[in-house]
């Protein structure tokens, strides 16, 4: 396993343990509003500026580290992740309106739960496709 | 611009060159072995850097170690 791969099972592993401990607390927030949410939208603030840090910290170290083709499968895993994140960006957007309605408004949580679990969806794709793609690899021969 | 195929000779050449192994090369290269093996294997093709820096590391010219057949050429 290389050094791409173990970041991958890093951040796959990072990305569930976050849904863990701010998972309950977003559904709470939800289902009962604002007010009993409060400490899961902080909990989830919270696990996602430590996972982004991290990760951040850890993709500027690595990229130098990385050579050319390893570069490509990364760069690939990135596009890959922006287009879902993209994507889903847009469905939530579109599924608010629907849900909610034209004129009425919606909570203000809606907005950071919605962009926060962007993120987590792409850092999972990213993840995946990395894996992926090296699972392909080695299945080639 | 029509498409091609690019092949190379790394494998016959580590082996002219007293058995150098993958990971030698690799170091020699500023590369990891997977990505040699990935050369050998006709899955990746280098970039220009990394080619002249594999030929480099043979001692050959450029055109020794990789070979580009034209599928469709242009007239």
């Amino acid at each position: 396993m290389n050094r791409l791969e173990k970041k991958a099972w890093v951040n796959l592993g990072g990305v569930l343990l976050c849904i863990v401990i701010a998972g309950p607390g977003v559904a709470i927030m939800v289902y009962m509003n604002i007010q009993a949410g409060l400490p899961g939208l902080i909990s989830l603030f919270v696990t996602g500026l430590i996972v982004g840090l991290i990760t951040y910290r850890r993709n500027i170290k690595s990229w130098a580290q990385l050579d050319e083709r390893e570069k490509k499968i990364l760069q690939k895993a990135l596009v890959w992740s922006m287009s879902v994140f993209i994507l889903f960006m847009y469905c939530a957007s579109f599924a608010v309106f629907y849900i909610v309605g034209a004129k009425n408004p919606i909570p203000a949580y809606i907005l950071p739960v919605l962009f926060l679990s962007g993120l987590f969806l792409m850092i999972f794709v990213q993840s995946a496709a990395l894996l992926i793609q090296f699972a392909k690899e080695h299945y080639d021969g | 611009m029509g498409s091609g195929q690019l092949s190379n000779q790394i494998r016959r050449l580590r082996f002219e060159k007293g058995e150098m192994t993958q990971q030698q090369l690799a170091d020699l290269v500023g590369v990891t072995r997977q990505t040699i093996i990935a050369m050998e294997q006709g899955k990746y093709a280098p970039s220009l850097p990394l080619a002249f820096r594999i030929a480099r590391a043979f001692g050959v010219p450029l055109e020794s170690v990789f070979q580009y057949e034209p599928i469709h050429p242009s007239q």
